[in-house]
């Protein structure tokens, strides 16, 4: 069967609103912030070969070269002749699926007319799934908490009640994470009807023609834009913030192959696991490689299958990149969250108009705190807040923008409402943005506090938050682009004492955790910067009048809040050395 | 001087459109005149003068005046509204500029986003601290606030937000920080948190108040020279403001809140549909207002229409969610679409048709306007279509040249696609319904309906051309063109009974609930709502409950008509409850209790018996032409008959394919469509329609959960 160019643009919005569909049934119905609020999580839409056609517009980044491998894996387990109305499949197997134990997969077949033309498949990114809970401490996936094979979660539409007697044994709160489950199972059911109605409705018999048609023009599309890149080797090599209570280094080797239409993404030659929860399965690392050569080169183009194919990525079994069962996992954003940047820094010079600097807040900050209210229920929130986003050849960064993940922060009066807890403070942060032509973007501190529960029982609360680890004179600072300088802050203190991020600590009634997250490293030479574009960060308060100057070179009379243009002249022209060029991640 | 007439006035961004009814014989007057933008008032006394003088002591003889107005929403758009401060509690000033620190686009690295509408250095933080229960941790700082103040005296601050945490549980200090502003900044304008928006997640709250303070003032000093304007010209009584729900205000209490007229306007639109709905006796609508830039969809069910509290204002991509401010305040819950007339088509890097959401507007407009357009549009591809006259255009006002079309969509989209121009424009016209019926899927969905339960009234001056198309993709089973379509929002003023709503939140599990409590509840809510409405009418009440499982966040309405006092009552409202989750979802949640969100009354008076003037034809009117247009996607043109529609007698009968010509727009229905002329004078067409047979749900889903039952 044939489809015209009107037809295909018609069918192809149409599978993108109908995981959007799913998305909104999911929210709606979602029991915690972690779905609501965090936005973490994917529905993804799949014809009968297992090729991923759509995604839903909200979600994380990282799931997005996941979803097809996980429905891969549970077709392998499960072939399609084998596969009933009514199924549906679980696990949260990191290495089948998206590569910690917290999130969980639920995969559906799609049935019409008594043949599966499709699947639908919706990640979750959990409050708990019992064990250590989060924190990068664990030596191994058995401390992490629960996993669960890929099993038939529903047969025939029967649930298989002895997954969730499992679950609700094991989780700390169950109610509100199988309240999700079944949240995933509503987006799953929205996608399916919708699916079913469009075929219905264009007298489809199933997917195919439209699912090669969709995929191949992502993937023509994408092709063309890696060929206009000279051909050629481009390596990098990035030596990670020290994870606390790890003695081992992690050392990301990258190689970035540009040949003809296709990219090969090389990784060999970096850490072997290691004994922190910080290890990346393959899916992961796919998954954050391939996201930002799409977003680099062709970012307006619908993604799906097709968006992956161009780029091959190699990543020897064993090392960080690659991890084997029983790793420890919860933590491995700590090194995906920085690949798009690694690949960026490798790239910068071939397509310097279409990388961002670093993002003061990559990899994710998360906060958790578990303990009991005043009435003896238990709580466990989840919080997250950004770092400055980079600055581009075309912008300043924004204040806070979460990058490369995308999740929303939860708002305070959420947690609050959640937890035994008070912020003291959450506000942006002056001279924390990479000073550059274009500024990074400032990044913010944050502080809470511990209410007293008034019983024993409800006493201490356990905490955990998690940074990014990089500091300003460690090995891996948050980089400035092509002369930009690099982003400032980032620290962890417990009543004003420096602590390890990552790790559960007690807390109790009237402690206060405080924390910074950098701003955005800067781009181009902050000498460049317009004076009046100084003078207007000085007056938002951005940046410090001092800093203006050594920054920027740029005087400022604080009376009359005006530049000195002389002042400025002779300090931007006088100065040798000018500012130091930024260190690409080597 | 009796008073009979009543006055709707509607002042958009082009057109300020006037209708007059005199109740004592249901005489309609309408008037259409261009808005002063940077006076609109002008133009309301401009249009009164214009209609005085066919109706002699208009004013006096008015009984009612009921108002909407653009004017707040185009303050935000153009940034003309007050400098505002902002008061926050101190560590948190912040909030306003952080939002919700989420990429829109998840592809885009370059995103924008809009401004903050308080700038840093006039965001001010002062100690004070109320925690989530509503207890005071830190009380209010007054000597910070008044050197707040001060700052903002300096900065020649016009207006100031106040946002501190938690306010929607106890809102004390932000009315002592409203006490002291008032004295330190007499004539300064002041918007409280808690007032504008009571509900957790302070960046929505922050942001809906700061807007609230911004367009306070500018929106204070029209309505009262509106108020002075119309009394000096003789206007005794009252004058009512349509809110974005729908729901009509006193000044007075526009001029408090006014963020809440934001989309009064396009409200208006709503309520004329739901008074066709009404006569018609079709209980779920959908109202489709097609223009020229956009197309805005609403459903009505039971004479209601959606409403929402997730609007944004000032968006950056105004079609993509998150990227402009959020405004807090019950909005009807319009779908707004980039596709109008003026909406470009072009071929893109794929070589695949788009269409808008960026539009020719009227200027340059479309190719066929010959006023420099040289881009495709709708317009364009409805011309080459045959579904638009070229000399008929505004009722012939206007010359449309076709083949200015042609070679737009010939050169622009037939040579890169391969398709022949009829095929390209074919190819225009079915994407942009398509577009618009890809995103009505998602919002039909998100209420709850299914399209085939749903009737369209359409209107707009692309409405009525792409009506039939659309409903027949929706499956939309019946069609609604209404008559004056071109002042339909005036008419949607005076149709609109006067109406308020009120609601109160109780968040406890229905089990646990005391009925009596209830009970009392809404009578409490139902006399405050009554209040406001005008002595002598008694008025109808419709009560709700919002339900959900306790726990989630969205609620379902759920009607609960009657007192809330015999034992099944909960029992009914929960099987009512889970019924309409299920019909949503596909199943249920009964592993969690059901919680009472909150209640809500809506009081309103009987609407109004509002009377239009009938077609007048003895006989049914033969066609006035035939030509040639596109009828079904594959075929080419065929000669279909073309009627004009004043001509039509009450109760003619049309069978498609067949054009309906008037002044303001053009009707067009397909090969097989029954159009029926109503004795109101709407053109209301059966459609046929090819659903599909299988019913939304089925076997392969994971069904109600009753197996989930805690162990």
């Amino acid at each position: 069967m044939q489809l015209d160019p009107v037809t295909i643009q018609i069918l192809w919005n149409r599978l993108i609103t109908i995981v959007d569909e799913a998305a909104t049934g999911l929210m709606r119905t979602a029991y915690t912030p972690s779905v609501k609020e965090y936005h973490d999580f994917c529905c993804a839409l799949f014809d009968a070969n297992a090729r991923m056609l759509s995604h839903s517009t909200v979600t994380t980044a990282g799931f997005l070269g996941i979803v097809p491998e996980v429905l891969r894996n549970f077709i392998a387990k499960h072939p399609p002749e084998t596969l009933r109305p009514g199924d549906a499949i679980i696990t949260n197997d990191p290495w089948i699926a998206s590569g910690h134990l917290i999130d969980i997969s639920i995969a559906a077949p799609i049935f019409h007319r008594d043949r599966i033309v499709g699947y639908t498949l919706c990640i979750v990114h959990h409050l708990d799934m019992g064990g250590r809970m989060s924190t990068l401490e664990s030596k191994d996936m058995y401390e992490e908490g629960l996993k669960i094979p890929i099993l038939k979660l529903f047969d025939e539409g029967r649930l298989n009640e002895t997954v969730f007697d499992f679950m609700r044994a094991n989780i700390r709160v169950p109610d509100k994470v199988l309240g999700d489950v079944r949240a995933q199972l509503v987006a799953n059911n929205v996608c399916s009807r919708g699916l079913k109605a469009l075929l219905e409705e264009y007298r489809l018999d199933g997917l195919e023609t439209l699912g090669a048609e969709v995929i191949h023009r992502t993937e023509s599309s994408l092709r063309r834009k890696i060929a206009a890149l000279p051909d050629g080797s481009y390596r990098n090599v990035a030596v990670l913030p020290k994870i606390p209570g790890c003695d081992d280094d992690v050392v990301v080797k990258i190689e970035v192959r540009v040949d003809g239409d296709g990219v090969t993404v090389d990784y060999s030659g970096s850490s072997g696991e290691v004994g922190a929860a910080i290890n990346c399965s393959y899916n992961m690392t796919r998954s954050y490689t391939a996201y930002p050569v799409k977003l680099a080169l062709d970012p307006h183009v619908p993604n799906n299958d097709g968006g992956l194919r161009p780029i091959t990525v190699i990543a020897p079994e064993g090392t960080v990149v690659n991890s084997r069962p029983p790793a420890a996992t919860w933590g491995r954003t700590m090194i995906s969250h920085l690949f798009p940047e690694i690949v960026f820094a490798t790239m910068e010079n071939i397509m310097p108009e279409s990388v961002l600097a670093s993002n003061g807040g990559s990899p994710a900050n998360e906060v958790y705190l578990h303990g009991r209210h005043r009435d003896g229920r238990s709580f466990l929130a989840i919080a997250q807040h950004s770092g400055g986003f980079g600055a581009s050849a075309r912008h300043d960064g924004y204040p806070c923008l979460c990058f490369p993940n995308n999740t929303r922060n939860i708002p305070i009066e959420v947690t609050e409402n959640e937890a035994r807890m008070y912020y003291v403070r959450k506000e942006l942060r002056t001279d924390s943005g990479g000073p550059g032509r274009n500024r990074g973007g400032v990044g913010q501190e944050v502080e809470f506090a511990i209410l007293d529960g008034g019983t024993e029982l409800a006493r201490d609360v356990e905490s955990s938050v998690r940074l990014s680890g990089r500091t300003e004179d460690g090995t891996f600072p948050v980089f400035g682009r092509l002369g930009g300088r690099n982003g400032r802050g980032s620290g962890l203190w417990h009543n004003g004492d420096p602590v390890d991020h990552g790790v559960y600590r007690r807390l109790a009634p009237g402690d206060r955790m405080r924390f910074v997250l950098s701003g955005g490293g800067g781009y181009g030479d902050p000498f460049e910067r317009d004076p009046e574009r100084v003078l207007a960060d000085v007056e938002q308060g951005y940046v410090s009048i001092e800093r203006a100057e050594e920054d920027y070179g740029v005087v400022i009379d604080a009376a009359g809040m005006t530049v000195d243009t002389e002042a400025t002249r002779l300090l931007r022209t006088g100065r040798t050395g000018r500012a130091g060029r930024a260190e690409p991640a080597q | 001087m009796t008073t009979s007439y009543r006055l709707g006035i509607d002042i958009g961004g082009t057109f300020s459109d006037f209708a007059v009814v005199d109740d004592a014989d249901g005489t309609i007057r309408v008037e259409k005149t261009l808005t002063s933008a940077h006076a609109p008032e002008e133009s309301v006394m401009r249009g009164i003068g214009n209609l005085a003088g066919a109706v002699p002591d208009l004013l006096a003889r008015t009984g009612e005046v009921i108002h909407a107005t653009t004017l707040v929403t185009n303050v935000i758009l153009e940034r003309k509204g007050a400098k505002t401060g902002l008061i926050a509690t101190e560590g948190f000033r912040d909030i306003l500029e952080l939002a919700r620190e989420v990429r829109y686009d998840i592809y885009d690295m370059f995103i924008r986003l809009p401004e903050p509408m308080v700038p840093r250095r006039r965001r001010i933080g002062v100690p004070e601290r109320v925690l989530a229960d509503g207890s005071v941790l830190v009380p209010l700082d007054e000597t910070t606030v008044r050197r707040a103040a001060a700052v903002f005296r300096d900065e020649d601050v016009a207006a100031v937000a106040v946002s501190f945490l938690h306010s929607y549980r106890n809102g004390a200090h932000e009315r002592r920080a409203a006490e002291i502003l008032r004295e330190e900044l007499p004539g300064v304008t002041v918007s409280l948190s808690h007032e504008v928006h009571p509900e957790p997640k302070e960046y929505e709250r922050t942001s809906t108040t700061v807007i609230d303070a911004y367009v306070k003032a500018v929106a204070e000093g029209y309505l009262e020279r509106l108020a002075e304007g119309l009394a000096k010209r003789g206007y005794r009584e009252r004058l009512f403001i349509m809110l974005s729900n729908g729901g009509t205000a006193t000044v007075e209490t526009a001029k408090r809140v006014p963020v809440q007229i934001v989309e009064s306007g396009p409200a208006a639109g709503v309520e004329a549909a739901a008074y066709f709905g009404r006569l018609l006796g079709l209980d779920n609508l959908l109202s489709f207002d097609m223009g020229g830039t956009t197309a805005k969809l609403c459903i009505i069910e039971n004479g209601r229409a959606a409403r929402t509290r997730t609007y944004e204002v000032d968006r950056v991509h105004r079609f993509k969610a998150g990227s402009g401010l959020p405004a807090a305040v019950p909005v009807y819950d319009l779908l707004e679409i980039g596709a109008g007339g003026g909406s470009i088509a072009r071929v893109d890097d794929l070589g695949l048709i788009q269409v808008g959401p960026d539009s020719a507007g009227s200027a340059p407009g479309p190719a066929c306007y010959d006023l420099g357009g040289t881009a495709p549009t709708v317009t364009d591809a409805d011309l080459v279509l045959g579904y638009l006259n070229p000399d008929y255009f505004l009722g012939g006002r206007m010359r449309l040249d076709r083949g200015a079309a042609e070679r737009a969509v010939a050169g622009h989209l037939a040579v890169e696609t391969g398709l022949t121009t009829l095929e390209a424009a074919a190819g225009v016209h079915e994407i942009v319904n398509e577009n618009m019926a890809s995103a009505a899927q998602v919002y039909v969905a998100e209420k709850g309906k299914a399209p085939p339960e749903l009737s369209m009234v359409a209107f707009g001056g692309a409405g009525p051309v792409h009506a039939a198309g659309l409903a027949r993709k929706l499956g939309c089973p019946r069609l609604v063109i209404p008559p004056h379509s071109g002042v339909m929002s005036s008419l949607g003023l005076l149709a609109a009974p006067v109406a308020f709503e009120r609601s109160r939140a109780v968040r406890r599990i229905l089990k646990a609930v005391d009925l009596e409590s209830v009970e009392s509840g809404f009578r409490e809510i139902e006399s405050e709502a009554g209040e406001l409405m005008p002595d002598g009418v008694a008025p109808i009440v419709r009560r709700s409950v919002d339900l959900r499982y306790s726990g989630q966040d969205y609620p379902l309405e759920i009607e609960a008509a009657g007192p809330c006092d015999a034992p099944s009552t909960k029992l009914d409202w929960e099987t009512r409850f889970e019924a309409a989750y299920h019909g949503l979802y596909g199943k249920v949640d009964d592993d969690n209790p059901v919680e009472l969100a909150s209640i809500r009354v809506h009081v309103s008076q009987p609407p109004p018996a509002l009377e239009i003037a009938r077609p007048a034809a003895e006989s049914d009117a033969p066609p006035k032409a035939s030509r040639e247009i596109h009828v079904s996607a594959g075929s080419g043109m065929e000669r279909v008959a073309v009627y004009e529609r004043t001509a039509l007698r009450i109760g003619q009968e049309i069978v498609g394919p067949a054009v309906i010509e008037e002044r303001e727009s053009t009707t067009v229905i397909g090969p097989g469509d029954r159009l029926k002329v109503d004795p109101l004078g709407c053109l209301v067409v059966d459609l046929v329609i090819q659903r599909p047979t299988a019913a939304a749900g089925g076997a392969d889903e994971t069904p109600v959960s009753a197996t989930f039952g805690r162990k």
